[in-house]
């Protein structure tokens, strides 16, 4: 039965957003829109230009990206104090190939003292057929014979060492590597509308605690000394603002 | 695999209403003639998403279906005479072992329905509505009015897309349907993520090489597709020329350089050669290529360069075999054998 519903309610949101784009003639103000999260990769400010060997690490070696994707979820916005003032659940599966826009059921306006993320899923989500089978999260499937769940993240591409190029893969998974990541920049949102901007600095992963030299860890997959490194430095990896 | 649990199956089973993702193209319209169908797959399976201006029905499927073997798609040009079965044949996973001169090693046509890149470099990306329009416009440049002179067809269109008239559309969208319905699920090695089956000992080290990263077949090759949809250089050559720059051809990125979609390895037993140029005959010569023949290049996946593991993965003979025995479980004699995907004449 809600099959046959759904292309009825399908056609009522192809005519909701129509109607919005008629309005956007008239001169009565818009309603308040849909919040956002919105994602950006950059790298020590520069924006993310995938396959170029344009940047360089901590380690001083010159890398490019092929592949990032990853969840992101439960992110906490800190009230003063830094207590927890409201929890944005998600999760959120992020491909720096796609769409990096994500509707909120709300944003409470206020002050807030930063915010807390993980960089993957927490433990409830992360087993087996815990995520919808749509072809991103079976992709970011972690087999169950490496302990199961999903991947945190692939981020994957070439880098220059001693003259020769050479491919990594940096992946996270499992429940014991989830990285717990800190935002302390202080915000304030003004409106029920507007923008939740996280920005993704890739260097961060390869400076601290750890100087993350790919030359010697180029592959993390099933490698707990490499995954604990990259899960400690992810730690502050992102950062974050509101935009009305 | 058990991790295939009951749990994972009721979560499923109570998200799978709300991932159904119909595109919003036009209204779904369902002609008075035409029944509606609904294509069951396993609760391992993803969602498969329907353009809403084209629902299955069965008989756009049997429409589909005739025209898929009916060589009168192909009346004029160099496909002449050859109709799409001509080069896939269902007891072999509808492929063949020897592709039509210039062509790419012929892919088989089975389980489309969730993919989105198509043929080995990509040239089409989209539904299978895209793919199936490129066939009847490029490939066969089927020409409409036999179609409609022919004493069946144009009622078949009618009771299947509420249209008499054909248009090269309506002929991909009838094509669609029908691929959308080659679907497997039934090998053996779905019998055991259903846990209706057992494999053995042999079956059962393979596949542990599969799911870990002492063979890796799995961040390509995953489960239950067997393909991630994407496109990979796995190291087949150093040096590109010509229809080996693969996936290059279409992006000019030299980041793609010898990039090829990911087959899926259903059927695989059945489908060779193998790789985009049948350079393999057989899968123990697969998997040797992964095992000592992996060529670097610039563009190689960063996958295929573990440490200490640059040209190949170092398996023992046994493990090689185990490796074959497992992918031998990928063979679905349902699917095979169905007489609902036979010709029809």
């Amino acid at each position: 039965m809600l099959r046959r519903l759904l292309p009825s309610a399908f056609l009522l949101a192809l005519l909701a957003s129509g109607c919005k784009k008629e309005n956007i003639d008239l001169p009565t103000p818009l309603p308040t829109s849909t919040p956002l999260l919105r994602i950006s990769h950059m790298v020590d400010g520069q924006p993310l230009s995938q396959d170029t060997l344009a940047y360089t690490n901590e380690a001083g070696t010159p890398y490019s990206v092929t592949r990032l994707e990853y969840y992101l979820s439960e992110l906490v916005l800190l009230g003063t104090g830094n207590t927890a003032n409201d929890t944005l659940h998600g999760p959120w599966y992020v491909n720096a190939d796609g769409t990096m826009d994500f509707g909120l059921n709300r944003l409470h306006t206020g002050t807030y003292s930063g915010a807390t993320l993980l960089l993957g899923l927490p433990p409830a989500l992360n087993t087996t057929g815990a995520l919808p089978n749509t072809m991103a999260n079976l992709n970011m499937a972690w087999p169950d014979p490496m302990g199961g769940g999903y991947h945190f993240i692939k981020f994957e591409g070439h880098f220059i060492s001693a003259g020769t190029s050479s491919g990594y893969a940096m992946h996270i998974g499992t429940d014991t590597f989830l990285p717990h990541c800190t935002l302390p920049e202080a915000f304030n949102i003004t409106s029920t509308g507007g923008k939740l901007l996280l920005t993704f600095n890739l260097n961060e992963v390869f400076r601290t605690p750890n100087t993350y030299d790919l030359a010697t860890g180029n592959y993390s997959m099933g490698n707990m000394g490499l995954m604990t490194q990259l899960q400690e430095n992810c730690a502050d990896a992102f950062t974050i603002a509101y935009q009305p | 695999m058990k991790g295939y649990a009951l749990s994972g199956l009721l979560i499923a089973a109570l998200l799978a209403s709300s991932c159904k993702q119909d595109t919003v193209d036009s209204p779904a319209v369902v002609p008075p003639s035409a029944t509606p169908l609904d294509l069951s797959a396993p609760w391992y399976f993803p969602q498969m998403d329907v353009p809403a201006n084209n629902p299955t029905t069965v008989e756009g499927v049997q429409l589909g279906r005739r025209l898929y073997y009916d060589p009168i798609l192909s009346t004029n040009g160099p496909m002449a005479g050859l109709s799409c079965s001509s080069c896939h044949a269902q007891e072999l996973g509808f492929t063949v072992p020897n592709s039509p001169a210039g062509f790419h090693n012929v892919l088989p046509h089975v389980n489309l329905g969730w993919s989105s890149n198509f043929l080995w470099d990509g040239q089409v990306q989209g539904t299978l509505e895209d793919i199936m329009r490129f066939e009847v416009e490029e490939f066969f440049a089927v020409d409409v009015d036999v179609l409609q002179q022919h004493p069946e067809y144009p009622q078949r269109f009618k009771n299947a897309l509420g249209n008499a008239t054909i248009t090269q559309d309506a002929v991909g969208k009838a094509l669609a349907q029908w691929f959308r319905s080659m679907i497997s699920s039934n090998s053996r090695f779905d019998q055991y993520v259903r846990y209706e089956t057992t494999l053995t000992p042999s079956e059962t080290n393979g596949m542990l090489l599969y799911l870990t990263e002492t063979g890796d077949c799995f961040h390509c090759h995953g489960m239950p597709l067997l393909s991630d949809n994407g496109f990979h250089n796995i190291g087949l050559d150093s040096v590109f020329t010509g229809n080996d720059q693969g996936r290059f051809l279409v992006t000019g990125d030299p980041a793609d350089l010898g990039a090829f979609k990911a087959p899926t390895l259903r059927n695989i037993a059945l489908t060779g050669p193998y790789m985009h140029d049948g350079r393999f005959a057989t899968l123990e010569e697969v998997i040797e290529h992964y095992n000592s023949g992996v060529k670097h290049s610039a563009s190689l996946d960063p996958i295929m360069t573990k440490p200490g593991k640059e040209t190949g993965l170092n398996l023992t003979p046994q493990q090689k075999a185990d490796l074959v025995a497992f992918l031998h479980t990928f063979t679905d004699p349902v699917f095979l054998a169905d007489t609902a995907l036979a010709s029809p004449f």
